[in-house]
């Protein structure tokens, strides 16, 4: 167990590796610097290396990759060129809170709502209950997360004034902003959820509980539900990623302070250290979530744990 | 076994909730609800920000967002009016030599500092000094270092402090010395690189500077009292600002918000009291009595490449300059109060005797699709009879793109020539005009200070560079230069006027397009919010509210 763990983390490390070199280099691709505006464009080519040397960008970039490998092997992110003067890390701490407590609203949300929908579908399967699941779940998955949002913002803010239109001021402003990412979550799970449970329903185990006499709640319960799960863990793991780590266009469009539009922001800035901090950020995180599902598999599938541990 | 399953999920769901419960900022506490203070008496004036606030630091910031959060709560020797003529402000009056070189600038009593410290000569002398000091300098220390006498050696640290042109004679005597006669020179002044700082107090914060709302110590109308990068700003008034019975607002509330909608809504549901329009919403809203629109000191135009063919040629030039019409592009295209252009400099900047530049010298370019065709027929036999393939480089935004394909249709119809357009990022458009990497781009400028100067310095072309065109033309330069040294501001302008004359007419290196404008709702009890066309544009100390 130890050597497995050891390996796991001596791979994670090189996978952040990897990403932060090919990240570095791709973004060195990109045209301009993070001080590219008309007022300095008009400088001759000297006065332009000399302004760029202060922020050691006129060096070579292999030159300038490894003192940023340096100075992250020291856990240091440099400091934003955008936000002058402030460092990546606490700009990333400071955004992060918004965006995780709506994405992880909208995971609890979308995930309850999304399995007991799917159950009730599967099990009342070819019934009013199945079909008005499914039109639910397609208009879900087709009605783009923003056209919901600016519906909300219009009709619930505005027009019936129940709920704030934007800002992020109190726990009532994360109020449909959650809602507005939930739908497409509880659609996607309900779907899945619906599948499994049909595919699972069919198999020789749940025959053979029924057979025993057991009522059908405690056959879906105790049977069904635990195998149907597996899958949805699987893709759990991308879903709470893409949720927690912000929407550019949900947090724009109710005026939230998120990581989402940081990263796009920090693009087309050329905003170097704001880049590499955040690709790394999302990357552990990311690799974080699959070591999660990873276990969650053992918990839920003793068959896996079993192969895990040989 | 069972049981134990579902206790483990139960764990791990806490487990995360807890993690995430840290995620709900500091800001619950500062829930505004507008209503509230109105019904307390105060006036409240609530704002947005179109995107983030890049800095604060006054010396090193560049982006417009910033400069108008600082014009309100910093104050440098003048300010400008709602005219936009510099007015005296931590100032009183001022003292201009006859060879109009040296300004000997005698402050106010009873200005004093946010922390009630008084505000002396010696504050500008220091905030200058640090502005132009090569460790601590930003993109704007030009802004200083272009007037003043030996500002641009110490710049470049080839000169010692002693040596700069800018000396305190005692705590309210300011004397500056310049290197040439500028007429707009209390107009800047009035700009965030000339506002004054308090040296104990940058010694005390040290690199903390301008990073929170307390970092700061603050000489203008209002005070932050919160700032947050991607949030926003609130300020209220400063009770140790020298003009203070002359502030009406009490608060003031300025958040981000990048959503062009969002604002919209906002603004419907009474919570902002003044927005931007987006091109779409213009014709909704036009009748509307709170509609209006705002041009600023920013032209677009056509920079033809003259170190590239077919542009080397200048009846060819002369066609493509002529074969469009602004209005068309202002009126069907943009319509967002963008004002169609005919010449370079905007109108409303200052000419002489309070006579607007533009105003003086007319318009220069008339477009005409006849004569058009006739400087594309001269100049095709002059270069064999064939244009190579054209291409016309803009930058990615809505806009610019809108302005390409105008320009491109425009082509196609009035000359039948066919262009095609380069779609660049921001960057990677500036990136290919300064690598001589284009023919003809739409590029814009917009003004520093409140003259001439501003745009037609750019071209003086020594050396020629690819950004500017590879433009070169002694006679262009050479009226440059002189009006740079002129005293008498009427020859002065008259110089600059012929310059932009040869610039547009004579040597047809740019295509005039438009000025930028905005178009704007504001609730219709605010009365005298000044937006200045350049520079720190948003002044609130002067507004009021109409009961």
């Amino acid at each position: 167990m130890k050597k497995f763990i050891l390996v796991r983390v001596v791979n994670i490390l090189i996978t952040l590796l990897i990403i932060a070199t090919l990240t570095f280099f791709l973004m060195k691709t990109l045209p301009g610097s993070p001080f590219d505006e008309e007022k300095l464009a008009d400088l001759t080519e000297e006065a332009r290396m000399e302004f760029l040397a202060r922020y050691g960008l006129d060096e070579p970039v292999h030159v300038q990759y490894f003192k940023y490998m340096a100075n992250l092997a020291k856990g240091d992110l440099g400091l934003s060129y955008y936000y002058k003067e402030q460092p990546v890390s606490s700009i990333i701490l400071e955004r992060i809170g918004p965006s995780a407590l709506i994405g992880f609203q909208a995971v609890v949300l979308g995930l309850s709502i999304g399995i007991i929908l799917g159950m009730i579908a599967a099990f009342r399967h070819n019934t009013v209950w199945d079909y008005f699941t499914m039109i639910i779940a397609v208009l879900g998955v087709s009605i783009p997360n923003f056209v919901l949002a600016a519906f909300l913002q219009f009709y619930v803010g505005l027009k019936m004034g129940i709920l704030p239109v934007a800002y992020w001021e109190s726990y009532d402003h994360s109020i449909l902003p959650t809602i507005a990412l939930t739908v497409g979550v509880i659609a996607q799970i309900a779907r899945f959820m619906r599948n499994e449970m049909l595919e699972v329903l069919q198999q020789d185990y749940i025959m053979t509980a029924q057979a025993k006499g057991l009522g059908d709640w405690v056959v879906m319960i105790r049977h069904a539900i635990r195998n149907a799960l597996i899958p949805i863990v699987t893709i759990l793991g991308p879903i709470v990623v893409s949720l927690m780590t912000g929407s550019l266009v949900i947090e724009s469009i109710f005026s939230i302070p998120g990581i989402g539009s940081l990263f796009v922001d920090s693009i087309k800035m050329n905003d170097y250290t704001t880049i590499m901090g955040l690709t790394l950020f999302y990357s552990a995180f990311f690799i974080l979530a699959i070591l999660i599902v990873d276990i969650l598999y053992g918990i839920i599938d003793p068959r896996i744990r079993v192969h895990g541990k040989g | 076994m069972k049981r134990n399953f579902w206790k483990k999920w139960g764990i791990l769901f806490v487990l995360v909730l807890l993690l995430s419960a840290c995620g709900f900022s500091k800001s619950s506490e500062s829930s505004s609800s507008q209503s509230e203070s109105d019904r307390s008496g105060k006036k409240v004036l609530n704002l947005s920000l179109e995107n983030d606030i890049p800095d604060l630091n006054q010396v090193t910031t560049t982006d417009g967002i910033s400069f108008d959060i600082l014009n309100n709560v910093m104050e440098g020797l003048y300010r400008l009016d709602a005219d936009n003529n510099p007015q005296p402000a931590m100032a009183e009056s001022v003292d201009i030599s006859d060879d109009k070189l040296t300004y000997t600038f005698h402050l106010r009593d009873g200005i004093k500092w946010s922390n009630g410290e008084e505000v002396t000569a010696h504050d500008f002398v220091f905030s200058w000094l640090r502005a132009l000091h090569p460790d601590t300098a930003g993109s704007y220390s030009f802004i200083i270092s272009d007037y003043i006498k030996g500002a641009e050696a110490y710049a470049n640290g080839e000169a010692t402090e002693e040596e700069v042109g800018i000396k305190a004679l005692n705590d309210k005597t300011l004397i500056v010395e310049l290197n040439d006669p500028t007429p707009f020179f209390l107009g800047l002044t009035a700009f965030a690189t000339y506002f004054p700082l308090n040296e104990d107090f940058i010694n005390e914060v040290g690199d903390q500077f301008a990073l929170d709302h307390e970092s700061i110590l603050y000489n203008g109308p209002f005070v932050l009292t919160e700032y947050d990068q991607a949030v926003g700003v609130k300020m209220e008034k400063n009770e140790h600002y020298w003009d203070i019975e002359n502030v009406e607002v009490d608060e003031i509330s300025m958040r981000v918000i990048k959503e062009k909608s969002t604002e919209l809504n906002l603004y419907e549901s009474g919570e902002l009291d003044r927005i931007t329009l987006s091109s779409n919403d213009v014709d909704e809203f036009r009748d509307s009595e709170e509609y209006g629109t705002v041009t600023e000191f920013t032209s677009w135009y056509l920079q033809f490449n003259l170190g590239k063919e077919p542009f080397d040629n200048f009846n060819i030039r002369k066609a493509f300059q002529l074969a469009y019409d602004p209005k068309l592009l202002a009126t069907n295209v943009l319509n967002n109060g963008s004002e169609p252009a005919y010449s370079l400099l905007p109108p409303g900047m200052h000419g002489v005797d309070g006579q607007p530049f533009r105003d003086l010298a007319g318009e220069v370019i008339e477009p005409d699709f006849e004569k058009a065709k006739e400087y594309l027929e001269k100049g095709l036999e002059e270069i064999g009879g064939e244009l190579p393939p054209i291409e016309l480089l803009t930058a990615d935004d809505t806009v610019a793109k809108d302005t390409a394909t105008f320009v491109q249709s425009q082509l196609k119809e009035n000359l039948g020539v066919d262009v095609s357009i380069v779609t660049k990022p921001y960057s990677g458009r500036l990136d290919s005009m300064r690598e001589d990497d284009y023919q003809f781009v739409i590029s814009k400028w917009g003004a520093d200070y409140n003259d001439a100067m501003t745009y037609l310095a750019l071209w003086v072309g020594e050396p020629a560079i690819p950004f500017r065109g590879n433009y070169h033309n002694p006679e262009y330069m050479n009226l440059v230069y002189k009006a740079q040294e002129e005293k008498d501001e009427h020859k002065r302008i008259e110089m600059l006027m012929e310059a932009e004359r040869i610039l547009l007419e004579e040597d047809a290196v740019l295509g005039p397009l438009y000025y930028e404008g905005s178009a704007y709702l504001q609730k219709s009890y605010i009365k005298n919010l000044v937006l200045h066309p350049y520079g720190a544009r948003l002044d609130l100390k002067y507004v009021t509210f109409d009961e």
